[in-house]
């Protein structure tokens, strides 16, 4: 990032500054502070780019808000530059509500809306959960990077950190900057209101440091102290599941699922569904895939009423939700239509039909659902046609700009037969079935997650599958979409499906025209299964997994242990009722769930426990440090001016060296200390000593200033007597330096009493 | 034109010999001095230190101020506790050089010329309005006051010692004297400045000299021998090297801060008087505030400043207030 080359040569700068350094550099290096700062949050705007699309725009904008200021820096006054930055806004924003298709009109009507929206956001909605995320970014960037620029060329250092602070403030209350970024842009701020300073009023080079121990202390505080409600950090998983599990990541939050590297599975039971047809029990869906996670992009609303039915045929099924412990989710076959129950009136359903829950659907809670199961014939899918509406496309084709043209070559390659969409998503299902082997201990890729699932990965689990097939099918420009929730789980009674935290899933729903979303299925039903049940035995629990886990600061899961209670049950193939779940797709789910699970038993814990784990640590070892060096640095940096400025070591000494007279010498040397200690007595009593003052004359002047203190003690006469006699006189002998010394003792303790150590 | 007193011995013989006094009797002998002064002089008790300090660091002083604020009482009164012979000449502008050293007179018994001693050959001599007279009579006294020696017709003569002029010169009527050259007044170790007495010490000034001059009964508190050897003692006095740098370091400065600094003489002046002022008060060793006392008075008039809003005063001044004492504590 641009950012850590600016900081870079800043603080260079800075270290090799040689005391000649003019307003001039001072200027310098505020506008590249502005600078920084400015990149700082254009940064975090570039990460929503990157997702969404438009960088190169973005850039743009941004590069030609920093030329205009600069050509207009000298010609306009900054009122006119203000209301120039607030018409740049505004039309930004008009812009950007055009492209979310509300139009400038409406806004006058809809002021509330606007303002709710940007309270939204304030609190922690992520920039990527809106529609058009790209075009706001559009809208955000030109003010404040006109302003803070115009600003700051004109020497108005303080106030042009002020737009550039506010937009990044924003973007921190978005949760969409990060710590680093976050801290950068602090960072910056801080060394532009410093160095303008400086450059405004001449300063030299060290008063640098005090800027210096500025940036620590904003380091240190923003490390220990946390002011922004964090929504997307703290954990929340869905089922109350813990961390490290594949619930806890897949449905980490209402709004975004996240991937992680090797997970763990619950084998507690999570809900009981009473429905009359075994179905993939839906959580969340997502549309929008940023390379490291999952969101769902667009508003909610309250649920009221029924649910808008799929376009074609579809076979309603009524569900009895029973939750076993308290659940965070509404879980439902696809797609719901309505609810009943108690949370029916506490919930919202997001832009894709998915219900989610305002409250804690507590444990022994129960709600009714009745859904549509689209259940088309492969014939009926091979006729659908390409003729999407255009709300599909605009959403569900989203693809992160980095995505390489090997994952398209590839893609392509492997759908070369493919005619229809449908024949697109039978190969790239096949295909990932067939190529990747199904393990829950997998080391999280670096780079974009499904480029590297199917370009590099041998392995992965659920999550892996269903992200790569997502993009694969949207790189081939079949609208798909990214869906969690819970398989059918086990059939315990006829029609009652008890469904544990093992079963937590991910897979695809595709869009059909005339049909709505058909679910696929990429991953390897037996391997997963076979994976699934291992744990379920407790089997992980004797492999080296569990130590593993601790890397994630995770426990142990004590659910492994309990699992026992549960195998019987589990061995009955819970998926079982899943063969018949979508047979139109011929083999997407669960096909294969039946082959025996006993061949591949040991496959999931099997694959390579060792590399992983090894694996796992060698990163760990070499990504963190590398921040914390940087920090640590700037915080040592900063300590040293600070020590500097306060004079910490010299004082240190100073107070050391006035208790203890320290080991004798030379006579005239210790005479001499001996007045050097009564000099700092006086100076902590009364005044230092100023260089053009002699000795005799700082102790008369004392006198003079006092009726009281040491100053008129007439042992300090004594010591001066001796010290001008070892200094400038024949010297002393043995027995009067050790008077000096004595008369010195007693007026330190007399002054500055130490405890048990006071004479009389 | 003389103001001499035929009692007193020249002291042309030399005090080889005679053991240099210890230095609480020079303490002594300086504070007697002075009190004996301040019987005439009231007020300028510092001025009077600062003489006699300049007596015994064998120093020479020009007394520069208006007409009429002691500056030849100061002087008599001086030459009167000391029991010296004390010379004066006044300074006109037609005092010629023979009429400050002495001149070989033609004597008829003896048919031989005979040498007459001007009146600088004394102890302590008074050149009253010393800008007065033209330059020419001004440099015969500076090379006495360098070389304690005269030279008439090719001859040289030995002045006796002790040897201390003390010049006046008149601040007013600058137009109608003969400004002493820079190089001159170099010669000087101090220039001093009486300035008019304090109301109260005016009162008592004229107090006293209603009915007798004081100066009249003035009695000597020392004998010209006494001098000699406390100026002996005087030049034992140890100058450490903390002391000798700090001079060095004013002297520096001067130097970078004025057109022309304080000169190598000035330097030595400086510490001879500084060794005087540590024996008055009863130290065998200069401290920096013996320098810090006389630096003023011994420096300012070397320096030139270029600059007609400092004069040499100020930068002294500055000098002091910035330059450190101690070589570790720059």
């Amino acid at each position: 990032m641009s950012t850590d080359a600016d900081t870079h040569g800043r603080s260079t700068v800075r270290l090799v500054g040689d005391g000649a350094a003019g307003p001039r550099t001072f200027r310098l290096l505020a506008l590249g502070s502005v600078l920084v700062l400015s990149a700082s949050y254009v940064s975090v705007l570039r990460e929503v780019t990157r997702v969404v699309g438009g960088t190169e725009a973005l850039f743009a904008l941004a590069g030609a808000m920093v030329v205009l200021a600069t050509v207009l820096a000298r010609t306009i006054r900054p009122w006119t530059a203000g209301v120039l930055a607030l018409a740049a806004g505004s039309l930004g924003f008009a812009y950007y509500l055009e492209a979310a298709g509300v139009g400038v009109d409406v806004l006058v009507s809809a002021t509330d809306g606007v303002v709710a929206d940007s309270l939204t956001l304030a609190t922690g909605m992520p920039l990527l959960q809106m529609v058009e995320a790209g075009a706001w970014t559009l809208a955000f960037v030109p003010a404040p990077v006109f302003l803070s620029w115009y600003l700051a060329l004109r020497g108005r250092y303080a106030l042009s950190v002020v737009p550039g602070g506010l937009a990044l403030c924003f973007l921190v209350l978005t949760g969409d900057a990060g710590t680093i970024v976050t801290l950068l842009g602090t960072l910056a701020a801080i060394a532009t209101v410093g160095f303008g300073e400086l450059a405004r009023r001449g300063g030299s080079v060290a008063q640098v440091d005090l800027i210096a121990v500025l940036l620590a202390v904003v380091i240190v505080l923003s490390l220990s102290v946390t002011f922004v409600p964090s929504g997307p950090a703290t954990p929340t998983t869905a089922a109350g599941a813990g961390d490290g599990t594949l619930e806890g990541a897949i449905d980490a939050e209402p709004e975004r699922s996240a991937i992680t590297g090797t997970v763990d599975l619950s084998p507690e039971a999570r809900f009981t569904v009473e429905s009359e047809r075994p179905s993939y029990w839906r959580t969340g869906v997502y549309d929008r895939y940023t390379g490291d996670e999952w969101l769902r992009s667009g508003q909610e609303s309250d649920l009221e009423g029924a649910l808008e039915p799929p376009p074609g045929e579809y076979e309603t099924v009524e569900q009895e939700v029973y939750a076993e412990r308290d659940l965070r989710v509404v879980p439902a076959a696809t797609q719901p239509l309505s609810i009943d129950g108690s949370i029916a009136d506490d919930a919202t359903v997001s832009a894709h039909g998915q219900v989610y829950p305002d409250s804690i659907l507590a444990a022994g809670e129960s709600y009714t659902v009745e859904s549509a199961v689209v259940d088309p014939e492969p014939a009926e899918l091979q006729q659908a046609g390409t003729s999407y509406p255009e709300e599909v496309t605009e959403h569900y084709l989203q693809r992160p700009e980095s995505t390489s043209s090997a994952f398209d070559e590839r893609t392509a390659e492997i759908t070369a037969d493919a005619e229809t969409p449908y024949e697109t998503a039978v190969a790239i299902e096949d295909y990932l079935r067939s190529s990747n082997d199904y393990s829950l201990e997998v080391e999280r890729p670096d780079g974009d997650v499904a480029e590297a699932f199917l370009l590099e990965m041998d392995e992965g689990y659920c999550v892996y599958f269903a992200t790569a097939m997502t993009q694969m099918l949207r790189a081939e420009d079949v609208p798909a979409r990214y869906a969690t929730g819970y398989t059918a789980g086990e059939e315990v009674e006829e029609d009652t499906y008890t469904v544990r935290g093992l079963d937590a899933h991910a897979w695809v729903e595709v869009y059909f025209p005339g049909h709505g979303w058909v679910p696929f299925e990429p991953t390897p039903p037996a391997d997963r299964d076979a994976a699934h049940e291992a744990y379920a035995d407790g089997t992980p629990a004797e492999t080296p997994h569990d130590a593993e886990l601790d890397d994630d600061g995770q426990e142990p899961d004590e659910d492994v242990g309990d699992g026992s209670n549960v195998t019987d049950g589990a061995d009955e193939s819970p998926t079982n009722g899943s063969d018949e779940e979508f047979p139109g797709n011929d083999g997407e789910f669960g096909e294969e769930t039946d082959r025996g699970p006993d061949e591949e038993a040991e496959g999931g814990p099997d694959i390579g426990p060792d590399d992983s784990s090894s694996d796992e640590e060698f990163p760990l070892g070499l990504s963190i440090p590398r921040e914390t060096a940087a920090i640590g640095a700037v915080l040592l940096v900063g300590l040293a001016a600070g020590v500097r400025r306060v004079d910490a070591i010299a004082r240190t000494r100073r107070l050391a060296g006035l208790y203890w007279q320290g080991r004798r010498g030379e006579p005239d040397a210790d005479a001499e200390r001996a007045f050097r200690r009564l000099e700092r007595l006086l100076a902590r009593e009364y005044r230092p000593r100023q260089p053009s003052e002699s000795a005799r004359t700082y102790l008369r002047a004392l006198e003079r200033e006092t009726d009281d203190g040491p100053a008129v003690d007439p042992r300090a006469r004594t010591v001066l007597e001796r010290y001008e006699r070892a200094v400038y006189g024949g010297g002393v002998t043995r027995s009067e330096a050790e008077e000096a010394i004595e008369c010195v003792d007693g007026l330190v303790r007399e002054r500055l009493a130490l405890p048990g150590r006071r004479r009389r | 034109m003389s103001d001499a007193d035929p009692t007193s011995p020249t002291g042309a013989e030399t005090t080889d010999g005679e053991e240099p006094l210890s230095i609480s009797t020079v303490a002594d002998l300086g504070a007697e001095i002075e009190s004996n002064v301040s019987r005439v002089i009231v007020g300028n008790g510092d001025v009077v230190e600062h003489v006699v300090t300049a007596l015994l660091g064998r120093g020479h002083i020009l007394l520069e101020d208006v007409p009429g604020v002691g500056k030849t009482m100061l002087a008599r009164s001086i030459a009167r506790s000391v029991d010296c012979r004390f010379r004066r000449i006044q300074f006109t502008p037609d005092l010629l050089p023979t009429d400050v050293t002495g001149v070989n007179v033609f004597n008829e018994k003896t048919r031989e010329f005979e040498f007459q001693p001007g009146p600088i050959f004394g102890n302590i001599v008074l050149g009253d309005e010393i800008n007065r007279a033209p330059p020419k009579t001004q440099s015969a006294l500076l090379e006495a006051m360098e070389e304690t020696q005269v030279t008439v017709d090719g001859e040289t003569r030995v002045l006796p010692t002790p040897f201390t002029v003390i010049a006046t010169q008149n601040a007013v009527e600058p137009n109608r004297t003969y400004e002493l050259p820079f190089a001159e007044l170099d010669r000087f170790t101090k220039k001093l400045h009486l300035g008019y007495p304090e109301p109260e010490e005016e009162a008592a000034l004229l107090g006293r000299t209603v009915g007798d001059h004081p100066i009249e009964s003035l009695e000597p508190v020392t004998d010209r021998g006494t001098v000699v050897r406390a100026r002996e003692t005087v030049s034992t006095v140890r100058v450490e090297r903390p002391v000798r740098e700090y001079v060095t370091r004013l002297a520096g400065y001067t130097r970078e801060h004025a057109r022309i600094g304080a000169s190598p003489r000035g330097t030595i002046a400086l510490l001879r008087v500084a060794q005087a002022r540590a024996a008055t008060d009863g130290r065998d060793y200069v401290l920096p505030d013996d320098v810090q006392a006389e630096a003023p008075v011994v420096l300012a008039h070397r320096i030139q400043t270029g600059d007609r809003d400092r004069d040499g005063d100020a930068i002294v001044a500055e000098a002091l207030e910035s330059v450190p004492v101690d070589s570790d504590r720059a």
